[in-house]
């Protein structure tokens, strides 16, 4: 969750002057790499005292209305619109809170987060609130799935380290996975957290018949993969992307390479891999292949492990080249 | 009193994931060449425009309108762009409704566009992540962007409230067989992006979870295209009608709400799309209709999520809350069931351009009143942060 951005706009977004013609029905169309960019120096204006207040003093503010007593949080009104514009006055609420509902787990991001996912996105009521502040939600566990957090689990608010009087200098996690005088701690801080780190799964050693699957499973995917770098449509899946990846499984280890519309596999170890996925059976791995099921759920449900969090985008971009592959061939058939 | 107004023309553009081989430009001129064509009139029969347009960011200019009134042949007439947000395309309808009501226009070009997947994200080489995080920009500055909100989860947030307040409702298998359904509608609309994209209930609930809880087969998917509409008071229809020899639809019903961008006591309720109820009350009590459930035949709603698909329909009043998978497990919006839900297969699988889409439905919704010869349809468009807007247009075949 820490972030070290000095700049607004990464320079991984940012892409170079350029163009490429494409063809179709042997016309020519020509793309241009182009940007909208503003900046600004924003003003938070009548919102600074609850900006100001997680950035440097560690504080939730709400505001009051001291007409219907209603506690919003955020303060978002300097007047209440329930109650004839009556003027609120600003008060600090707690940092633990209740969910006010079940949230929304997002796997495939926006650009701009797809190197935090997966995260939860929700609402909390904070002790002495009645409107619901919108926040992040992380596991100290590994990998946020569903279940973890529900309407009306209990959470307590994380600042970061490096706050910059932005929302997104908080998130929160559930009660139940700190400790009593961490849950009750006020301005609790990130680095105050025990986060689990990511472990590479061990596997039992395999008898004959796992290691006789294995090798018939990696044949079948070689097969797959050249029908795949064959397919038009399956190639966009992977266009323009790059990564070699070592797999493990209880009965052998196998390279995966995608490179530009291209896809092999190979039985050989990877001595310096982009990254490691691990599956104690290689079924997993082809079911999501041959469009079976998904490779994402099985990283959800951690059939699959992956050694780097940001590679989700490979292991959506596999899940796209079972599909298109599936997708082109029933077009032809219907057609 | 207001005059009547109804729908004398309609066109759509083909819904695609990308047109490398036309603007916006091009787009907005197909789809008016083709509605003006449809109601067998000149353009210069028109007297006003209103665009549907969602997203300045798509079209990469914060006036995108303001080339197309040449290009469409409506230079030094009247023209207003309508923005908000998924619902554009049913508030730019009830805008063009209210004008021409209002007696203040006697025809109307309703025109949505949108040119969505020229966004593009040079880090994964994929346009997806780039339109989901233009699209992004819609959520609030201060409290949301900065925190990952997007379409997805925020209307995530209200399913899953709604499955909090109404457990063992949305079940996968349901959402499921309903993404297949919609699938199969698609196969007869030529237009569609994915025409012959026909999936099975189960290639469905084995898709990938983008956000918790929708799969991939279960979301609306982003498009490029047009739709128009050409719109008449009550004497200048019935001429154009008589004209054309096709039958006049008329809007007799327009109701529209939008929610408050908090949740909590005295806000927005998680549980609930309220707008949707709202507004299709509002539609109702202006049409007359007492009862929906034995008015309205044909449903062309938004369904950005298959299982806002089904929230939607309960907030209709054409199903009951708790029983809401009743629309499969009954068979409601089963081939032959009470309501013809999205014959046009709907946003999920025509496709979403997001201004156009909701005018697209009107488009479907017309043709499908005018081929089976029924006589009411319910039109809607919904858009969301966490406000929920909500526009309904009620459809009556003369």
């Amino acid at each position: 969750m820490a972030e070290k951005k000095t700049k607004i706009i990464p320079d991984e977004f940012k892409p170079e002057v350029a163009s490429k013609v494409v063809t179709i029905d042997k016309q020519d169309f020509l793309l241009q790499n182009d940007a909208m960019f503003t900046f600004y120096q924003r003003t938070a204006g009548e919102l600074s005292p609850f900006f100001l207040g997680i950035k440097n003093d560690r504080k939730i503010i709400g505001c009051k209305c001291p007409k219907c007593g209603l506690v919003r949080v955020p303060p978002m009104v300097t007047h209440c619109p329930d109650c004839d514009f009556a003027p609120t006055k600003l008060l600090e609420v707690g940092q633990v809170g209740t969910m006010n509902s079940t949230p929304p787990i997002t796997y495939f991001a926006t650009s701009m987060f797809a190197d935090k996912a997966p995260f939860g996105r929700g609402r909390v009521i904070l002790e002495g609130a009645d409107t619901a502040l919108s926040v992040m939600l992380y596991t100290t566990t590994g990998i946020l799935v569903p279940g973890l957090i529900k309407k009306g689990t209990r959470v307590k608010v994380i600042f970061k380290n490096e706050r910059v009087g932005q929302i997104s200098d908080i998130f929160c996690v559930s009660a139940s996975e700190l400790t009593a005088q961490q849950v009750a701690k006020k301005g609790l801080l990130e680095s105050e957290i025990n986060w689990e780190a990511p472990k590479e799964p061990k596997f039992p050693k395999p008898g004959e018949k796992n290691i006789a699957d294995f090798k018939h499973s990696v044949k079948e995917l070689q097969a797959l993969a050249i029908k795949m770098s064959h397919s038009k449509r399956a190639r966009r899946a992977i266009e323009g992307w790059k990564r070699n990846i070592s797999v493990k499984t209880r009965a052998g280890e196998f390279a995966m390479y995608i490179d530009d519309g291209n896809f092999k596999i190979e039985e050989k170890k990877l001595p310096s891999p982009d990254f490691i996925m691990a599956c104690e059976d290689i079924k997993t791995l082809v079911d999501g292949l041959m469009y079976r099921g998904s490779i994402t759920d099985s990283v959800i449900t951690k059939k699959l492990w992956i050694s780097k969090n940001l590679e989700f985008n490979t292991i959506f971009k596999l899940d796209r080249l079972a599909r298109f592959l599936v997708m082109e061939q029933k077009e032809k058939k219907a057609k | 009193m207001a005059k009547r107004v109804g729908i004398v023309g309609a066109a759509v553009t083909p819904f695609r994931s990308r047109w490398y081989q036309k603007t916006y430009y091009e787009l907005a001129q197909m789809a008016t060449r083709e509605a003006v064509a449809d109601a067998a009139i000149s353009i210069k029969d028109v007297d006003s425009v209103f665009y549907g347009i969602y997203n300045d960011i798509f079209e990469r200019a914060c006036i995108p309108e303001s080339p197309l009134q040449g290009i469409i042949g409506l230079q030094n007439k009247f023209g207003i762009r309508v923005s908000n947000g998924g619902a554009t395309g049913a508030y730019t309808l009830s805008a063009a409704h209210a004008y021409l009501a209002g007696e203040r226009f006697k025809t109307a070009l309703v025109l949505g566009v949108e040119k969505a997947t020229d966004c593009f994200d040079f880090s994964s080489m994929s346009a997806t992540p780039e339109v989901i995080k233009s699209i992004a920009w819609s959520g609030d500055s201060f409290f949301e962007q900065k925190i990952g909100w997007s379409a997805s989860d925020s209307y995530a947030e209200v399913v899953l409230g709604y499955m909090d307040a109404y457990p063992g409702t949305l079940k996968p298998e349901v959402t499921a067989r309903i993404s297949s359904l919609l699938s199969e509608m698609a196969r007869s609309n030529p237009y569609a992006q994915r025409q012959f994209d026909q999936v099975t209930p189960e290639e469905v609930m084995n898709s990938r979870y983008i956000v918790y809880p929708f799969k991939e087969l279960e979301i609306c998917v982003y498009s490029e295209g047009a739709a128009a509409l050409i719109l008449a008071e009550e004497e200048t229809a019935k001429a154009i009608a008589k004209n054309t020899g096709k039958p006049i639809i008329w809007i007799t019903g327009m109701g529209e709400a939008n929610e408050h961008s908090f949740a909590g006591k005295n806000q927005k309720d998680m549980s609930h799309i309220v707008s949707d109820y709202v507004g299709s009350r509002r539609a109702y009590e202006m049409a007359g209709i007492k009862d929906p459930t034995k008015t309205v035949q044909v449903v062309e709603l938004h369904d950005a999520f298959v299982h806002q698909l089904e929230i939607t329909l309960a907030e209709f009043g054409l199903v009951p809350y708790e029983t809401v998978d009743s629309l499969i497990e009954d068979g409601l919006m089963l081939p032959g069931g009470k309501y013809l839900v999205n014959p046009c297969g709907g946003l999920t699988y025509c496709g979403h351009a997001v201004g156009a889409s909701n005018i697209m439905s009107a488009w479907s919704a017309r043709k499908e009143l005018m081929e089976r010869k029924l006589t009411t349809a319910l039109v809607h468009g919904t858009g969301s942060t966490i406000s929920q807007y909500t526009a309904c247009a009620v459809l009556e075949h003369e």
